[in-house]
């Protein structure tokens, strides 16, 4: 899923200085998994802000509601209804959320209220990490199903660096060295000739790096 | 102008009435506090509010950890005052104002002790 996380307070309340009415619009979808912006995180947002502000001398009005997903259109389209008697709507989906009501809804000011940071498990409660890059150009079946690219700091595509140090990665002592990880499974899979295919060099076209991407399923188009 | 203090409780927690310890003069006149189900029920945005609505401090008594009527509510509300003391920090205030005390079910001297505390943390921040 994708992982998100609240925007510092003093950043929020930057963002809407002046605003008089706001609406806090949540999703949810993967960020309400993430305990970053679904109903329970909007409600703390929405009561934050108030407070923020009430000490500041400038009190807001504020009002709360949450979506199915913000990333499909048929759940916006009440939207702009919706928004039309506040200032702004600070939205806590995914910077997709933002972006799709910015495209779609003309007139709804829309605000970020998370940083979108990565795509990732939940290992725990509370705890999250990165585990693809959405890079478009899947290797797993090369790698043990481990990802070479969103879980070595170098993206490297041919084993490790030389700052792999018994099975942890240079920039962390907490980080694994994801090509040990590689290595080792490999090994337990009885598939070590993979270790001796070189892969290519890397075309990061399919990354984002051919500008902004788009997916067309002909046989699902209107 | 006195500080505000405002405490949430459960409904196992400290056994006579806020207007009986007023009485007795163990809590100031304007000491304010809400009795819950349990502890565990509180949520964030309700001691944000309870701050936003005038309190200068907030504290909640709950259950000695291992002795919660509900098992884990007083821990839950534990990690709520927490994430609310973070919050609060962000928005420029002192984490020491709002605080978890767990008390022994039905003792109220230690909900008074939480109050005294609270004002005295008050007087520090002044």
């Amino acid at each position: 899923m994708i992982i998100a996380e609240r925007k510092p307070m003093n950043e929020l309340l930057d963002m809407i200085s002046g605003v008089k009415r706001l609406l806090v619009l949540g999703c949810r979808g993967c960020v309400a998994i993430c305990s970053a912006g679904g109903d329970k995180e909007v409600s703390v947002i929405a009561a934050a802000l108030k407070l923020g502000r009430s000490r500041s001398g400038e009190p807001i009005e504020i009002d709360e509601a949450t979506l199915v997903r913000q990333c499909d259109p048929e759940y916006l389209e009440p939207l702009p209804e919706m928004a039309k008697d506040y200032d702004a709507v600070l939205s806590t989906a995914c910077g997709v959320g933002v972006n799709f009501i910015s495209d779609r809804c003309d007139g709804v000011n829309v605000l970020p209220g998370l940083n979108t940071t990565f795509y990732g498990a939940n290992l725990s409660s509370g705890e999250w990490e990165e585990m693809c890059a959405g890079c478009g150009s899947c290797v797993l079946h090369l790698t043990g199903g481990l990802c070479p690219v969103a879980r070595c700091a170098k993206s490297l595509s041919n084993g490790p660096c030389g700052g792999s140090t018994g099975g942890k990665c240079e920039i962390n002592p907490t980080v694994p060295c994801v090509w040990h990880r590689i290595y080792d499974k490999l090994m337990d899979r009885k598939e070590e000739k993979r270790l001796q295919e070189i892969m290519p060099i890397r075309d990061w076209t399919t990354a984002g790096h051919g500008g902004p991407r788009r997916r067309i399923r002909e046989d699902l188009l209107p | 102008m006195s500080a505000k203090i405002k405490g949430f409780c459960c409904n196992y927690t400290a056994s006579v009435g806020v207007d009986a310890l007023k009485e007795a003069g163990l809590v100031p006149e304007d000491f304010e506090m809400e009795r819950l189900p349990c502890t565990g029920r509180l949520e964030v945005p309700q001691l944000l509010e309870a701050f936003e609505k005038g309190a200068d401090a907030v504290f909640v008594a709950g259950c000695m950890v291992d002795e919660c009527h509900n098992l884990s509510g007083s821990r839950r509300a534990s990690k709520r005052v927490g994430q609310t003391k973070k919050i609060i920090q962000e928005l420029g205030m002192d984490q020491g104002l709002v605080e978890m005390f767990f008390v022994g079910r039905g003792e109220t001297g230690p909900v008074v002790d939480a109050v005294r505390e609270m004002a005295s943390r008050l007087e520090q921040t002044d």
